[in-house]
């Protein structure tokens, strides 16, 4: 079984439709996506190494089939800067969720790169009754919550599809830069949305994928996937 | 599958379930067929009679010799695979399943189970709970909606039964010629991405106009569509536009995905032209089905009022067309015409003493300068002529003018303009009551080579 077929068999098998975020990032990266540097620990000394290897600073998030918002229930933690920050706040972690969510089953903390940040946008897919895979993009944040300023493109995609869907925003003058908010980075954006095409396209166990948010950098600099849920289907 | 080329130009059409009744539908249908003049056999189908509007009739398909391509099966719905079965053993390619009584009241196994027997057959089948279909290069009209189809260049697919029939009778009011008419109900088989790539091979067929409720395969009709809008344009009234795209999903992205999202995305892609209204598609059918296609974004108004000018100026702004100073030597030619306090730039403004004989001018001089393709002429009713004189002088220039250009004419009044109106529409130049309709109907020909080209560019980088 291909690794991401094991990702998947796992998640069923446990009566989960969603993948773990370390498996979700796994998963991305099989893809070609742009995901930052990360490790499941569930340990402190495994937290410690995992902190070092990635290099400073780092997020630590609860990683757990049922627990939805991890904010809420005290089980995120960013910009830890050193080993000492590292152990007090993993077992912080630890103990807020075990309070706040008692019933919770944990499988770790996730330790993360921390991303710079810039223009946040979304990036995801659906698998559509009607039409198929259809992927959707949008700028973050009050864009797609109030505004729903979002386009969509139903598979097979075309570059000029995604050009498209890319220019068809209102707020598109965002990403060309505006205010000496530098031009952003197409080029890798065109990546990701072609990556999550081709992931519900060939894998039809997959139903949805939401990338929220992607850090868009400027022209030149990439993008980073620095959330990620991904949405398993019924077994036929 | 095979093609839909004998459901068209069938040898034979046989009408299952024909009737001497003059109140039944298998009377109407046959009764159609033969008035409007179907150039094929026709053969009713009814064991209990011997002949129906001077027909002979057969007790079923399977008793005719040969030559039967298309059944029309107008029996009750418990009897139609009684139909199937014995048209498919007599070679039948295709069935027009007026009946209905299948999903649509919920009996989805018998619609199912239509389909099975139609297919072991080798059989397409149209509908059911369909009110029939016109071919009018053929003279085929087996429907029970109106006989006296227009001759033309316009297909037309409806899922509507009702408004269907009611719309078949607004062509011929507003004098729109159709190749095509297809009432596609249920859709059980042959669906709308069918019959665009029917439409797309046909000679007789220009323009495409869908009333859809919705289509099973999205993507298909996507590729399909795609593929037809490069070379003609398609249309399409989708009703349910405001429904609350408001699905439970698992997902962000599938909460957002609402059914109206995703059509107007999926019409978007595949160049297909979105319209909200039946008025507006009417408008439409008439600019894309009459006048050619403009060769550049170049229009230019004519008008002897400002504010019917500024009306349209507005409107083509609205659908990103942008009017620019004529071309030199055409304000030039005006100039030695028109008052000297006229003005010249876009719109033209002939003033309220423009005579018929400045309409011909002005019109002819526009549709033959090279730097203008596309011509928005607007008349509102004045004292100094009369409608129909102003008629008669535009439709002069468009047949004096030695190229063709697309034109809109508005001619805002009342009962006379009403009548030159009727006068220029007969005439194929597609006229309108108000100036915003008149310039709509032409924007929408820009925005079809717009995405034409779109369409054309994409195919060639490998799409």
């Amino acid at each position: 079984m291909t690794a991401v077929g094991e990702l998947i068999y796992r998640a069923l098998e446990e009566g989960r439709n969603k993948l773990l975020e370390h498996e979700a990032y796994e998963f991305l990266g099989v893809y070609g996506l742009p995901i930052p540097k990360f490790a499941l620990a569930t340990n402190e000394d495994e937290a410690v190494s995992a902190a070092e290897k990635i290099g400073y600073p780092v997020v630590l998030k609860i990683v757990s089939p049922d627990i939805v918002h991890k904010s809420d229930v005290g089980g995120v933690k960013v910009d830890l800067s050193s080993e000492e920050e590292v152990r007090k706040w993993f077992s912080t972690i630890m103990l807020n969720v075990r309070s706040r969510a008692p019933t919770a089953r944990v499988a770790g903390i996730l330790i993360q790169e921390m991303v710079p940040q810039d223009l946040e946008v979304i990036v995801g897919s659906t698998r559509d009754p009607v039409f198929g895979p259809v992927v959707m993009f949008g700028l973050g944040g009050i864009f797609v919550e109030v505004l729903r300023d979002v386009s969509f493109r139903v598979a097979p995609l075309t570059e000029a599809d995604v050009e498209d869907m890319i220019r068809e925003i209102r707020a598109y003058r965002v990403l060309e830069g505006y205010r000496g908010s530098p031009p952003r980075d197409l080029e890798s954006l065109k990546k990701v949305i072609f990556g999550l095409e081709s992931m519900l396209s060939e894998l039809e166990d997959v139903e949805a994928v939401d990338l929220n948010p992607v850090i868009l950098y400027p022209r030149g600099r990439g993008a980073l996937i620095v959330d990620a849920r991904v949405v398993l289907g019924e077994k036929p | 599958m095979s093609s839909l080329k004998d459901l068209f130009n069938p040898r034979g059409v046989a009408v299952a379930g024909a009737s001497r009744d003059p109140t039944k539908i298998g009377h109407l249908i046959l009764k159609n067929m033969v008035e409007y003049g179907y150039r094929g056999r026709v053969y009713p189908i009814n064991p209990a009679t011997d002949e129906i509007l001077g027909l002979k009739c057969y007790p079923a398909v399977s008793t005719i010799s040969d030559g039967v391509d298309v059944v029309v099966v107008s029996v009750p719905s418990a009897k139609v695979l009684e139909v199937i079965d014995d048209a498919g053993k007599a070679g039948v390619k295709h069935a027009v399943v007026i009946a209905s009584g299948f999903k649509e009241v919920g009996n989805v196994e018998l619609e199912n189970e239509l389909v099975r027997r139609a297919r072991r057959h080798g059989m397409r089948v149209l509908g059911p709970n369909i009110f029939g279909y016109v071919y009018t290069p053929v003279r085929l009209n087996a429907t029970f909606g109106p006989r006296d189809v227009i001759p033309g260049n316009v297909a037309f697919i409806t899922q509507s039964g009702a408004l269907g029939i009611a719309l078949m009778g607004s062509t011929i009011l507003e004098g729109i010629g159709i190749s095509a008419l297809v009432s596609v109900g249920n859709k059980a088989d042959i669906d709308d991405a069918d019959l665009l790539e029917f439409f797309d091979e046909d000679p007789n067929t220009s323009v495409v106009l869908i009333y859809m409720e919705g289509v099973n395969d999205g993507r298909r009709f996507v590729s399909v569509a795609s593929k037809i809008s490069m070379r003609k344009p398609v249309i399409v009234i989708k009703s349910g536009r405001t429904e609350a795209g408001a699905k439970a999903a698992a997902s962000h992205t599938g909460s957002l995905a609402g059914n109206v999202a995703l059509y107007e995305t999926a019409f978007r892609q595949s160049g297909v032209l979105s319209v909200k209204s039946v008025e507006e598609a009417f408008d439409f059918v008439k600019t894309l089905s009459w006048n050619p296609l403009p060769s550049g974004e170049r229009v230019v108004v004519i008008t002897n009022g400002g504010g019917a000018g500024v009306q349209t100026s507005d409107t083509l702004a609205d659908d990103g067309v942008y009017l620019e100073k004529p071309p030199e030597d055409f304000a030039g030619e005006l100039r030695k015409m028109v008052p000297p306090f006229a003005s010249l730039a876009n719109p033209v403004d002939l003033t309220g003493m423009a005579s018929e004989d400045w309409y011909y001018r002005s019109v002819k001089l526009a549709l033959e300068n090279r730097e203008i393709d596309a011509v928005l002429v607007l008349y509102c009713h004045t004292a100094l002529t009369s409608p129909m004189g102003v008629a008669r002088a535009i439709h002069r220039a468009v047949t004096d003018a030695g190229v063709r250009k697309p034109i809109s004419v508005a001619i805002i009044g009342g009962l006379e303009a009403y009548e030159a109106i009727r006068y220029l529409t007969n005439l194929k130049v597609p006229t309108y009551p108000t100036p915003e309709r008149a310039a709509h109907a032409l924007a929408a020909q820009i925005r079809y080579r717009r995405y034409r080209e779109h369409l054309l560019k994409r195919g060639l980088s490998g799409g």
